[in-house]
C-alpha cells in the first residue's frame, strides 16, 4: 500500500520539477491558438467592399440569435449589408456563421482577449469586423 | 369517374384530371416546374416525368396526360429520379447561380428542387445567360438570367390578366422571354408573373433586397381597397408590411391580385400617417392627449343644432356596428356613408326592383356564365379582379361579352368581346332600350312579373330607334344584345360602382335590375346581377343599415344643411369630402360653417387641415374584423402590424366615445360579430373564429330575388359641347387612399386627362403635354394623357386626387361640357 503511495505521487513530484509546468506566465507570454482555434470574427474585405453580400443565412443559422443583417442595394444594384453586428455577449463561438458563409465574407481569428468594461463594447459593427485582423 | 393506380394506391378522380392533378388529390407529391393550378396544362419543364405501364418505353410528362382507366402510375423509382435529376442539371447549365443574392432564395423552386435531388455537380458545361435586367419600370424587375422558360408568366399574362406582355423569342439556346420588341414592361403591373414565377427571374422591386422569406411573419387579411375582398397575406417584419406574399390558398381571389393590392401597401407604413390626436387651438392644429380629443368629440356629438356623422366605406362590420351603436347613444339621427350616395341608392334601385341590396351571385359562378353585359368599361378598372374572372370566362370558356360604355377599355380588347359605345352619359337609356325590346320581341320572361303594363306604358320613349338616335347605339345592336342576354343559360350583368360614378345611381340601379329580371337572369340558378361597391366594405355597410334614420339626413342633406350653417358639428370618419364627394364648392363651405368638425383618418387630408379636431385612426394592416365583399362573403380581416403612435383603430376610438357618452363600452370583436350577426336576418349565425380561409358567402351562392317587380326609369343626362369631359375612376387608384401609395403613385404620380388620339391631333396636344380644361367655369391644369380608349370628343379624367378642383366641376352631373386648350 505504502508502495503504491509513492509510486503514484513520484509522478507528482516528477512534474514540480523545472521544465515540467505547464502553466504560461500570460499576459507577459501569450499561447498561439491553432489554425482551427474559433475566435474573434472578421468580415473579410475586397478590393472596394466587403465580401459578405447580406444573403441572411448567418443570422438565420445562428443559434445565439447575435447577428443582425440589414440588407440594401449600393449604388452599383448590388446587394450590400448595409448593417452588419454581432453581439458577442450573446455569441457562442461555434462557427456556425462560417460554416454557412456562401461566400466565405466571414471568418474566425484567433484573437481571444475579448474582455472589456461596457457592454456596448461587445458589439461588434460592420466597420470593426472588417478591422479585425 | 375514372379508376387508375398511382403508386400502389387506388384513386378515383374526374376523367378530366390529369395524371399530376390524381396524384395531388391522392396526397402523392409529384415535382413540378411549369404547372400552376389556375394554368392551362403546358408541359414545358419536363421535372414531372412519370411511368405508366401502358405506356412503356419512355416516361410520360403528369401535367398533361390525362388520366385513363386502369392507368398504373409510378411516380418515383431510381429511373425517374436519374431523370429527373438530369432535367435540373440541364436547367442549371445556363441558370445563374446566385442564390445569396436573390430574393427568392429560401422559396425558389429550383433551389428547393436541386435540393431534393442532390443536384451537387454538372456533367454538363455550357454559357451562363447574361441578359441584361429590366428595371424599366418601380414594381417589377426582370432578371432573365435566371429565367427557366416555365412558361407561367407568359401563360399567366395572357389567360387571366388577358394582357400579353410576355412571348417566348427565339429558338434553342437563345430562347427567351421578353416584352413587345424587348424594350420592357409597359402594363397594367398587377404582378401575377411575379407571383407565379418559380424561380428569381421575375421580382418585386419594391421587396428588393429587403428580408428573406424565411423571416417573415405572414398574416392573412383582406384588402383594404375595392370592393373585390381578395385575400392578401402581408408579410410582416419589424412591424412593418415589407411585401404581400402569394397565396391561393384562401379567399375568392385565386392569388390574383391587382396593382393596388399588390404594389400600394405602402401606405400602411407612410411616415405621413397621423401618430397623436390633434386639436385647433388659436387657428392651428396642435397634438393633444386622446382624452382631451375625445371629450371634445363627445361634446360635439350632442351639439343642440345636430350632429352628423359620414363614414367611409373601409371600416369593417364591427366598427359599423359600433358606429350605429355610437350615433344612437348621442341621439344622432344623421349617419351616412359614401357621400356621393353612389352605392347606396344604386342599391336602393335594385331593391325596388328586386327586393335585394347585393349581388345575386358569386365571383367564381361569373367565370362559366355565358353571356356577360358589363355596364361602364370602368368595371375593370374598379374591381381588376373580379375583370379577371370575366377576362376567364371569355378566353377560356368563350363566354360573349357585351360592354356598355362611353369609352373603350379593356374588356372591349377582349376577343368575342362587343361594344355598345354610347354618349356619356346615357348608359340608362341604352339599359332600358334593351328591357323595350325583350317587351316588344316577345323574348322577356314575365311569368311572376309585376308591373309589366305600367312599364310599357312608361318606357314608350325608350323604343330603341329612339334610344340609338340619342345614345349613338344601333338600334339593331341594342335588340341584339339584348336578346343574347335573354337567351343566355348562364348571364351575369356587371356594374361597379363608386364615388366618381354618383349620377344616376338609382336610375342605374333600376334600369339593371329590370333588364336581370326581363332576361330572366334573376331566376337563374347561378350568376345573375352583381353590384360591386368600390370600396372594401360598401357592402357591409349596406348591409348593416349605416344609413339615415326616419327623421335624418342622407350625406348629401347633412353637407347642405352644415353649408347653411344649420347643422352643429360634422364627424366625418375615413372620408376626405373635399377630394372625393362631388360639389366641392359646397363642401368646403359645409366644413366652414358648421360648427365643429371631426375628421378621423390615417392622413392630414385636405378635409381633416380643415376640422376642429384630428383623430389618427388604423388602417387595414391594423384591424381586427371582418369585411364583406361584393358578392356578399364575409372575410376576416386580421392585425399583421400595430399602429403607428398613439394611432387606434376605428373600434377602439368608438369604443372610448361609447363610453364617454356612458354608454357599455364593447367587448372584443367576436363578441361583437356575434351580436350584429344576430340583429341580421341574412347573416349566418356563427362566431368570428367559424369564419374559414374561404369566408362565408351570407345568403348562400344564389340570392333569389324577393320580389319581381318592374319599375320604370327615366333616362340619363347627357351636356352638349364640342367636349365633353366624365370622371371617373384610373385602374391604378382607388379612392384617395391610393394617393399615399409608392406603388400606384409610380403608376400614376400625378393627376392627368385622358383624350382620344383624334382630338389630341387636331389640338397638337401630345403625350404628357400640360393643358387647361375649362368645364363648369372651373379651369383645371393637368397633364394630358394620349390614349386610343376615348371616342373624339370625350375627355376622361380620374378623380382621385387631390387639389384638382374635379369635383368642383362636377356638382352631380355625369357629362360636364369642357373646352381643352394647350399650355
Amino acid at each position: 500500500m505504502i508502495k503504491e503511495f509513492i509510486q503514484g505521487l513520484s509522478i507528482t513530484f516528477k512534474h514540480l520539477l523545472p521544465g515540467h509546468s505547464t502553466t504560461v506566465q500570460y499576459p507577459k507570454v501569450k499561447l498561439q491558438p491553432s489554425e482551427r482555434f474559433r475566435g474573434l470574427h472578421r468580415l473579410v474585405p475586397t478590393q472596394d467592399r466587403e465580401k459578405c453580400v447580406a444573403c441572411y443565412l448567418c443570422p438565420t443559422v445562428c443559434p445565439a440569435k447575435c447577428i443582425t443583417v440589414e440588407s440594401a442595394e449600393n449604388e452599383k444594384g448590388e446587394k450590400y449589408p448595409k448593417v452588419y453586428q454581432i453581439d458577442l455577449l450573446r455569441c457562442i463561438f461555434c462557427g456556425y456563421c462560417v460554416e454557412a458563409c456562401p461566400v466565405e465574407a466571414i471568418e474566425m481569428t484567433g484573437n481571444y482577449e475579448l474582455a472589456n468594461y461596457h457592454r456596448d463594447d461587445f458589439v461588434f459593427d460592420k466597420q470593426r469586423l472588417l478591422n479585425t485582423k | 369517374m375514372v379508376n387508375l393506380t398511382i403508386d400502389g394506391k387506388q384513386v378515383t378522380v374526374p376523367k378530366t384530371y390529369t395524371i399530376y392533378e390524381a396524384a395531388r388529390e391522392a396526397g402523392i407529391d409529384i415535382p413540378v416546374l411549369c404547372y400552376a393550378k389556375k394554368l392551362l396544362p403546358f408541359g414545358a419543364c419536363r421535372v414531372c416525368l412519370v411511368e405508366v405501364e401502358q405506356m412503356k418505353g419512355r416516361l410520360i410528362p403528369s401535367c398533361t396526360t390525362p388520366v385513363t382507366e386502369g392507368m398504373v402510375v409510378t411516380t418515383t423509382s431510381e429511373e425517374i429520379r436519374k431523370v429527373r435529376k438530369t432535367v435540373l442539371e440541364f436547367l442549371l447549365v445556363n441558370h445563374v447561380v446566385e442564390c445569396p443574392v436573390c430574393d427568392k432564395g429560401g422559396e425558389c423552386e429550383l433551389q428547393d428542387l436541386t435540393y431534393e435531388y442532390e443536384v451537387v455537380t454538372n456533367r454538363f458545361v455550357g454559357e451562363k445567360f447574361h441578359y441584361p435586367t429590366d428595371e424599366n419600370n418601380p414594381f417589377i424587375e426582370r432578371n432573365m438570367n435566371r429565367c427557366v422558360l416555365c412558361g407561367r408568366c407568359v401563360r399567366v399574362c395572357d389567360e387571366i390578366v388577358a394582357h400579353g406582355s410576355y412571348s417566348f423569342v427565339e429558338r434553342g439556346f437563345e430562347t427567351k422571354i421578353a416584352t413587345a420588341f424587348d424594350r420592357g414592361l409597359h402594363c397594367e403591373f398587377c404582378g401575377q408573373c411575379v407571383s407565379l414565377c418559380p424561380v428569381g427571374a421575375l421580382l418585386p422591386r419594391p421587396f428588393k433586397f429587403k428580408a428573406r422569406p424565411w423571416q417573415l411573419k405572414e398574416v392573412d387579411t383582406v384588402c383594404g381597397y375595392c370592393g373585390n375582398g381578395c385575400t392578401l397575406t402581408l408579410g410582416v417584419k419589424d412591424n412593418q408590411v415589407q411585401t404581400i406574399r402569394f397565396n391561393d390558398k384562401n379567399g375568392v381571389n385565386d392569388g390574383n391580385l391587382c396593382i393596388r393590392g399588390r404594389f400600394g401597401y405602402s401606405y400602411v407604413n407612410s411616415d405621413q400617417r397621423l401618430t397623436r390626436p390633434l386639436v385647433r387651438k388659436g387657428g392651428e392644429l396642435v397634438e393633444t392627449s386622446w382624452d382631451e380629443a375625445l371629450e371634445a368629440v363627445a361634446n360635439g356629438l350632442k351639439d343642440s343644432k345636430g350632429a352628423g356623422i359620414i363614414t367611409g366605406a373601409r371600416l369593417t362590420n364591427e366598427e359599423f356596428f359600433l358606429l350605429k351603436r355610437l350615433a344612437d347613444a348621442a341621439g344622432v339621427t344623421s349617419l351616412d356613408h359614401s357621400g356621393g350616395e353612389c352605392y347606396k341608392v344604386l342599391t336602393e334601385g335594385v331593391k325596388d326592383v328586386l327586393g335585394l341590396t347585393a349581388s345575386t351571385g358569386t365571383f367564381p359562378q361569373v367565370e362559366t356564365a355565358d353571356v356577360i353585359l358589363s355596364i361602364r368599361s370602368d368595371f375593370y378598372e374598379t374591381h381588376p379582379v373580379f375583370g379577371m374572372v370575366v377576362n376567364q370566362a371569355v378566353k377560356r370558356h368563350e363566354a360573349k361579352l357585351l360592354v356598355l360604355a362611353d369609352k373603350k377599355g379593356k374588356f372591349t380588347k377582349l376577343p368575342n368581346a362587343e361594344t355598345l359605345l354610347t354618349r356619356p352619359g346615357l348608359e340608362v337609356d341604352v339599359l332600358n332600350a334593351m328591357c323595350v325590346a325583350l317587351l316588344e320581341g316577345g323574348k322577356a320572361r314575365t311569368e311572376g312579373v309585376s308591373g309589366i303594363d305600367e312599364f310599357k306604358q312608361a318606357m314608350a320613349e325608350f323604343a330603341p330607334a329612339r334610344v340609338a338616335e340619342r345614345t349613338g347605339v344601333s338600334a339593331e345592336a341594342i335588340v341584339a344584345a339584348a336578346e343574347r342576354l335573354a337567351e343566355a343559360q348562364k348571364g351575369a350583368i356587371l356594374l361597379g360602382y363608386g364615388l366618381p360614378y354618383t349620377p344616376a345611381s338609382r336610375e342605374l340601379g333600376l334600369a339593371a335590375a329590370n333588364l336581370a329580371l326581363l332576361a330572366g337572369l334573376a331566376d337563374q340558378e347561378e350568376a345573375g346581377l352583381y353590384v360591386c361597391g368600390e370600396k372594401a366594405n360598401s357592402q357591409g355597410a349596406i348591409d348593416l343599415g349605416v344609413l339615415p334614420k326616419e327623421d335624418g339626413l342622407g350625406a348629401q342633406a347633412m353637407l347642405a344643411a352644415a353649408a347653411e350653417g344649420k347643422l352643429g358639428s360634422l364627424y366625418i370618419i375615413g372620408e376626405d369630402p373635399l377630394t372625393t364627394y362631388p360639389d366641392g364648392d359646397r363642401v368646403e363651405k359645409a366644413l366652414a360653417n358648421a360648427g365643429f368638425v371631426v375628421v378621423q383618418d390615417l392622413f392630414l387630408s385636405p378635409t381633416a387641415a380643415k376640422a376642429d379636431v384630428v383623430l389618427p385612426a388604423a388602417s387595414f394592416a391594423e384591424k381586427d374584423g371582418t369585411f364583406t365583399n361584393a358578392e356578399r362573403r364575409i372575410q376576416r380581416v386580421r392585425p399583421g402590424i400595430t399602429s403607428p403612435g398613439e394611432a387606434r383603430t376605428d373600434y377602439a376610438i368608438f369604443g372610448a366615445l361609447l363610453e364617454k357618452l356612458g354608454a357599455q363600452a364593447p367587448a372584443g370583436p367576436a363578441e361583437v360579430f356575434g351580436e350584429l350577426c344576430a340583429g341580421l336576418a341574412d347573416y349566418p349565425q356563427i362566431g368570428l373564429d367559424e369564419i374559414g380561409p374561404q369566408g362565408v358567402v351570407w345568403g348562400g351562392e344564389k340570392l333569389a330575388p324577393k320580389t319581381r317587380n318592374l319599375v320604370a326609369v327615366g333616362g340619363g343626362k347627357s351636356a352638349e359641347g364640342r367636349f365633353l369631359l366624365t370622371t371617373g375612376s384610373s385602374l391604378y387608384h382607388s379612392g384617395s387612399t391610393t394617393t399615399h401609395a409608392d406603388g400606384p403613385l409610380a403608376a400614376v404620380p400625378e393627376p392627368y386627362v385622358e383624350l382620344g388620339r383624334e382630338d389630341a391631333a387636331e389640338l397638337g396636344i401630345k403625350d404628357g403635354d400640360s393643358v387647361t380644361v375649362k368645364a363648369g367655369g372651373v379651369d383645371l391644369k393637368l397633364k394630358a394623357k394620349v390614349g386610343a380608349r376615348l371616342p373624339k370628343g370625350l375627355l376622361f379624367a380620374p378623380s382621385h386626387f387631390a387639389g384638382t378642383g374635379l369635383n368642383r366641376v362636377f356638382r352631380g352631373e355625369a357629362v360636364v361640357a369642357a373646352e381643352v386648350a394647350k399650355g
